[in-house]
């Protein structure tokens, strides 16, 4: 996918990286290690799904050096993401950011496009 | 900015998670009732091991009415692992009161979610789990009913022939 930086807006952003809107063709980019990637609407939600659902506690009590590391591959991306429990975390931060801003902006939109009650009386 | 969420999905995000959680419950109870007219036919009550093969049926329609409600809405409707599945029963009485248990559970899981659709102002899914809530007073109607006839009947000599010969004859009055 490609779009053009200029006209993306941006969703979240923290120190670590940031979410990104394209209104042209409907994804949203990750800013995140280095590296940005684009992922259609239903795999951006799966994507924060997939890392919400990663127990960091469990990935810092287990001993075994395969536990330090969490390889995530999101689909139709060509991207695989290598992470520590450090940059997790960052990650989450900047997924739940950007999901709280996305709700945030729906309800905003519902709020000004609710047309109000008329009253006869 | 563009809704771009909005523009993909209907339902929020708690609630496609609760309503998937309910997909798997559907599903569980789906194979325990299979599980349990295994267990019935095995032991020769053949009425009863029917009846559990229609509750299982049942269950599983319970599930592709959410998994298509789900789908329906824009939502990513998820097929469940189901695990866990008993596949031995310590006597014909508790069969009838671990699905009266399991019946009870789906209850809970149900009004949950109508308590969910309220805090996050769902009322499109409230409407949908209408129907469900109702069904919930009927399938927990049948298994005390089926329960009791334990008690009316007894086991004791051909008893336990004749409460299965009643167990396909519980039947539940809407009113």
């Amino acid at each position: 996918m490609i779009c053009e930086l200029v006209k993306l807006e941006e969703v979240y952003r923290t120190k670590d990286g940031a979410v990104l809107q394209c209104n042209n063709k409907n994804c949203f980019w990750l800013e995140f290690a280095g590296n940005h990637t684009a992922f259609r609407v239903q795999d951006f939600l799966q994507f924060k799904k997939t890392v919400d659902q990663i127990d960091l506690e469990d990935m810092l009590i287990d001993s075994s050096r395969a536990s330090d590391y969490t390889l995530l591959m999101p689909f139709r991306t060509q991207r695989c993401f290598l992470l520590d429990v450090t940059q997790l975390l960052a990650l989450k931060e900047i997924l739940q950011g950007a999901m709280f801003m996305l709700e945030l902006n729906s309800l905003l939109k519902a709020c000004l496009t609710d047309k109000p009650m008329v009253s006869h009386n | 900015m563009k809704d771009l969420i909005g523009l993909k999905t209907s339902i929020g995000e708690k609630i496609e998670s609760a309503l998937n959680a309910q997909i798997k419950v559907e599903a569980h109870s789906s194979s325990i009732y299979l599980a349990m007219a295994s267990w019935c036919d095995y032991q020769g009550y053949d009425f009863s091991s029917d009846f559990f093969l229609e509750q299982a049926d049942e269950e599983r329609a319970h599930m592709m009415k959410i998994f298509h409600y789900v789908k329906n809405r824009g939502g990513k409707a998820v097929s469940p692992e189901v695990v866990n599945v008993p596949q031995d029963f310590e006597s014909f009485r508790s069969v009838f009161e671990q699905a009266l248990e399991q019946e009870m559970h789906v209850t809970k899981q149900f009004n949950n979610l109508a308590d969910l659709c309220f805090k996050e102002k769902d009322f499109v899914t409230f409407q949908f789990l209408q129907w469900f809530l109702e069904e919930q007073v009927e399938e927990e109607y049948t298994m005390r009913r089926a329960i009791e006839l334990f008690d009316v009947i007894g086991e004791e000599g051909t008893g336990a022939w004749d409460i299965d010969k009643h167990i396909p004859k519980i039947t539940f009055d809407r009113g």
